[in-house]
This record gives structure tokens, C-alpha cells and sequence, in this order.
């Protein structure tokens, strides 16, 4: 519940900030179009030698040649489109083929479990890609309260994010109307790679 | 040595070898600006969430 005790949590762990802020800049980067000022940010990332690390490398480089007015098209051509864009970026829309199906449901379900509320601000449905990015990191750095466990971190990412988010991944990469966001998509498929075996150990 | 210890230690130092403590260390500057939400603001997906294009045609699709 969100009045998860506060009292007696160790600190976050360096790499656990870490993934949550990793989770927060894809959410940020599928929640709308970028702005001139994202793009900045995003220009200055780096990366090491890892593949994380060049995918970064790549997106940051992408996104020096990316004007806002090109970024904002490649989003409405993949998510928006004429009717439809290329990419349906829902889960239930992944897991079943519709939207508002069971999947939805259960995310409901469960984010109200862990105290995660839907802004009255928007009507959006909770499964959209950057809303379950969204939530999954503030529940690992305790924006919602208590940091989430491990365990509990694990149940949810098997269910809501590893269910269907690697394919999301790949058909965003391989979309043939993006370039920005091929390289965001680099970035989620790789890191979603560590975050699979990283649950392996838990 | 508690086995429960030596896995966690095992996945930290996989995240590690695996580049997303560098990687999330330029992450965190490419978010500073952005909207998202700060810890300790006990609002999910929402502060960085509007109603934008993709709503409409999310109820477009839903009917």
C-alpha cells in the first residue's frame, strides 16, 4: 500500500538509482515527443564500452541530429498515424491482441495494490509503455512510498514489463518510419537483456 | 557466507559489469531537466503524464 513503512528501509543502492533513473528516461522518452530541451539532455549522454553503454552512445548521437520538428513527427507517424501509428504501445494490446483487455485489469490491480494511483490529470490508461515505465521506476526508488523490494520488483517486472516490453523493443527498433526512436529502442531492449538476467539472481 | 547475501552481491556486480551504473550515471543528468516525477512526490506515471495525441487515439482504437 502507498503508506508502505518508511522507517527501517536502507538506502536506495547505487544501482538500483540507477535503474530507476534508466527506466525514467525511457519512460520520459516515450510519454510525448521531445522538446528542444530533452533533446539537449539526451545529446549529452554517454556511455561506455558496454552494449548498454553504446546504445546510449548511439541515441545521444541521434539525438544531436534530431530536430524537435522531426522527433515530433516520428512519434505521431509511430504512435498516432492516421488512425493508427505503426506501434500500439499498450500492453494489453501486446499480451492479447486488444486494448482494455485482462492485462489492463491486472496492472490496475496491482498498482493499486502497491499505493500507485492515476494522476487525475490524465485519462490515459495505466498499460501505456511510458506509464508502466513510469511507475516501475518510482516503485524501485520509493517515489510511492518504501522502495518496492526485490521479490516484489521481480513479481512485477515478470509480469507487467517482461511479458511484453522486449518485443515492444524490437518492433520499435526495427520501425520503419523511426530513427530517434530506433535508438531509444536500442537503449530499452539492451537494458531490459541486463534487467532479465539481473532478476535471475534474485 | 549467507547465501542470500552472495546473490545479491552477484547482481549488483552483473549490473555493474554490464554498464548500467555508467550508463545511468548520464542518464540521471538527461532527466534532470525532464518532467518526471521526484521521489517523495507520491504521484505516479502522471506529473510527466498528459492527456496528449496518443489518449485520443487510444479511445479511438478502444471503441
Amino acid at each position: 500500500m502507498a503508506d508502505r513503512q518508511l522507517e527501517g528501509v536502507e538506502p536506495l543502492a547505487q544501482e538500483d538509482a540507477l535503474r530507476a533513473q534508466l527506466y525514467r528516461l525511457l519512460a520520459n522518452g516515450l510519454s510525448a515527443p521531445p522538446r528542444a530541451v530533452d533533446l539537449a539532455n539526451y545529446a549529452a549522454l554517454n556511455g561506455d564500452a558496454t552494449p548498454l553503454g553504446q546504445a546510449l552512445a548511439t541515441f545521444a548521437r541521434i539525438a544531436v541530429g534530431t530536430p524537435v520538428e522531426t522527433a515530433k513527427r516520428e512519434y505521431h507517424d509511430l504512435f498516432i498515424g492516421l488512425g493508427r501509428g505503426e506501434l500500439v504501445p499498450y500492453g494489453s494490446y501486446y499480451l492479447t491482441g486488444f486494448l482494455q483487455e485482462k492485462p489492463l485489469a491486472r496492472l490496475r490491480q496491482d498498482l493499486t495494490q502497491l499505493g500507485v494511483r492515476r494522476s487525475a490529470a490524465t485519462s490515459d490508461p495505466e498499460d501505456h509503455v511510458a506509464a508502466i515505465l513510469a511507475a516501475f521506476s518510482g516503485l524501485i526508488d520509493g517515489s510511492f512510498g518504501a522502495p518496492l523490494g526485490l521479490d516484489e520488483q521481480k513479481v512485477f517486472y515478470i509480469k507487467h514489463i517482461q511479458s511484453w516490453m522486449p518485443v515492444f523493443f524490437r518492433d520499435l527498433e526495427a520501425a520503419e518510419v523511426s530513427v530517434f526512436y530506433a535508438a531509444l529502442g536500442s537503449v530499452g531492449r539492451v537494458f531490459l537483456e541486463i534487467e532479465d538476467r539481473a532478476f535471475e539472481m534474485v | 557466507m549467507d547465501q542470500n547475501t552472495d546473490k545479491v552481491a552477484d547482481r549488483r556486480n552483473f549490473i555493474k559489469l554490464a554498464g548500467a551504473t555508467a550508463a545511468g550515471a548520464g542518464a540521471t543528468v538527461a532527466t534532470a531537466g525532464a518532467v518526471a516525477a521526484k521521489p517523495a512526490e507520491a504521484r505516479p506515471a502522471d506529473a510527466m503524464y498528459q492527456e496528449t495525441d496518443h489518449v485520443k487515439r487510444y479511445y479511438e482504437l478502444a471503441r
